[in-house]
């Protein structure tokens, strides 16, 4: 019984141990300038918004409020894209029964195969010939062409009963009916984890603002606060408020979806 | 029209959308990659662009640059995979064995993974810090001396595989909980009344039930880590000395500050095959574990 307890209070200290980092990023970040470079103790002795204030009123070279548009309109655009688009096609190949279907639902599982990097560079290519590089556009479109969505949701409408759909067809309802008033409250389960899921990776994204923008104006909060550290490392206070604000909403979504997140994690090695 | 030619034009509307994405963004760059590389294409002089054959790739095969950045990527995966296996492991069965408590603790193993990598660099870049970081500052209260953690070319590349430890081992931990967790309880009773308890009860019984997952867990890490870029980008920059610039580093130097995309594209082809060497494994050993 001793060696349980033992185990629940040493557990909780290696769990302390990864939450910490994010801790003194919070509590540092409300510390003045003079105090972060001091680190005696973990605790603010004199409590400052000024971090934040600074980083709010940021100008041209860093214009952090910018770059949290930006990426609230490119993550909000990719999860909106990824949901209908998927479920579109997820609907097309197991409700329309498309001939061909099948064969592009392997097309696609085969493509999630390739290893991303090879992208890097013909992405690139693609978006500079369309001359969509240095806009959202170039994080949203190529964003909304993974196949993870499709992959998802078609396993997941071909584990559901048909007989719902055949039943509304039969009643009247048109294909696009049946889409948007049955099949898509069923996929509500799968198209949330989807849309969590899809929303954090867009938003978590680093390499791709990084190849394919340009102006600090269009950057999106990773690249952006990257690109303040590097050129003002030593204002700590400041990038600390930055990273902490660009965490906040992930945070929040964690605390929300933790089920649904952590769940589509464990899963993803129990497939066969 | 046929009712069933009808139904297949109404069933490729739903699939259009996606598909024309899918083919632009995905299934296009894949042939224009392999057209990049047996081209010899700077965006700086697009005029000049011509068709090489395989020189791109004979020129990769000599380049004293790529086979560093080869022997930095192996270096990380070598450092990264194990201990990552080892310390989600030794979580995984900490969390496992918690008679309560257990989904507090794993949401705050898990948080990490939450970060973007761009904020997990700052943070840890604070940390290592020579002067005024976190870590050298317990250093000097302990007695110790500072240690370059990010300016020493042997320390370095360690620094990062233990940045990389506190933002992925969670969700790897997490993979390895949800296989502890779907082993039927009967046979740990089995092997306890045999006798087989603690260590020798998760060899014998545990370790084998949980080999699909363990094999998933390490051939997606290496895959992963043999991508490995951002985490280097952001804290070393690749330095010093180059000691911990990785291939992808290097392709991305090569494509996007020299505009040289021939080039890369080859050098891109070359790491993806190794990649596929290990997909193909893990295929291979999942069908072997299958029968």
């Amino acid at each position: 019984m001793k060696g349980r307890w033992v185990l629940l209070v040493a557990m909780f200290a290696v769990g302390l141990l990864f939450v910490a980092p994010m801790v003194l990023m919070v509590l540092t970040s409300f510390k003045p300038e003079a105090e972060v470079l001091n680190p005696e103790s973990a605790i603010p002795k004199h409590w400052t918004l000024q971090n934040y204030l600074d980083v709010l009123n940021w100008s041209e070279e860093a214009p952090f409020v910018r770059w949290l548009m930006n990426s609230v309109l490119v993550s909000s655009s990719v999860t909106f894209l990824v949901l209908v688009l998927s479920s579109l096609a997820a609907f097309g190949i197991t409700r329309v029964r498309v001939p061909g279907g099948g064969a592009f639902f392997y097309l696609v599982v085969a493509s999630m195969m390739v290893p991303g990097l090879l992208f890097l560079v013909p992405v690139y290519f693609i978006l500079n010939s369309l001359r969509l590089l240095d806009t959202p556009a170039a994080l949203i479109l190529p964003a909304a062409g993974g196949g993870f969505g499709v992959f998802l949701l078609t396993q997941f409408m071909k584990s559901l009963p048909k007989a719902i759909e055949e039943a509304a067809l039969i009643d009247g309802c048109s294909w696009l009916g049946v889409y948007y008033h049955v099949s898509l409250p069923l996929c509500a389960p799968a198209m949330a984890t989807l849309g969590v899921l899809t929303f954090i990776g867009s938003w978590n994204d680093f390499v791709g603002p990084l190849v394919y923008l340009d102006s600090i104006q269009n950057y999106t909060l990773p690249v952006g606060i990257a690109l303040y550290q590097a050129s003002y490392y030593t204002e700590y206070g400041r990038t600390l408020a930055t990273s902490a604000m660009a965490t906040a909403p992930l945070l929040l979504i964690f605390a929300i979806f933790q089920k649904q997140i952590v769940e589509s994690m464990s899963s993803t090695g129990l497939k066969d | 029209m046929s009712p069933r030619k009808a139904r297949a034009m109404l069933g490729w509307a739903y699939l259009l959308p996606y598909a024309s994405l899918f083919v632009l963004f995905v299934l296009v760059p894949i042939v224009v990659a392999a057209y990049l590389a047996v081209m010899q294409f700077d965006l700086t002089s697009p005029k000049s662009a011509g068709f090489v054959a395989f020189r791109n790739f004979a020129d990769a095969w000599r380049d004293e640059y790529l086979q560093r950045a080869f022997v930095v990527t192996a270096k990380f995966a070598a450092m990264m995979v194990p201990s990552l296996v080892v310390v989600a492991f030794a979580l995984a069965l900490g969390l496992n064995a918690m008679p309560r408590g257990r989904n507090a603790v794993r949401a705050m193993v898990f948080l990490p993974t939450m970060f973007t990598v761009a904020v997990t660099g700052i943070l840890w870049q604070w940390f290592y810090n020579l002067e005024f970081g976190l870590f050298n500052f317990v250093l000097k209260n302990l007695g110790l001396a500072p240690v370059p953690w990010l300016s020493d070319k042997n320390i370095a590349m360690p620094s990062i595989v233990l940045m990389s430890l506190w933002w992925t081992s969670g969700g790897t931990a997490v993979i390895l909980l949800a296989g502890l967790q779907n082993i039927p309880r009967m046979f740990h009773e089995a092997a306890s009344l045999d006798g087989a308890d603690g260590w020798r009860g998760f060899w014998s019984v545990t370790f084998p039930l949980l080999r699909p997952v363990v094999l998933f867990v390490v051939v997606t890490n290496l895959i992963g880590a043999f991508q490995f870029f951002p985490q280097a980008q952001l804290l070393t920059g690749g330095g010093p000395e180059l000691a911990t610039r990785g291939v992808v580093q290097y392709i991305y130097e090569t494509a996007f500050n020299g505009y040289r995309l021939g080039y890369a594209a080859a050098m891109s082809w070359m790491l993806a095959a190794v990649v596929a060497v290990f997909g193909f494994l893990q295929f291979w050993l999942m069908r072997k574990e299958a029968s």
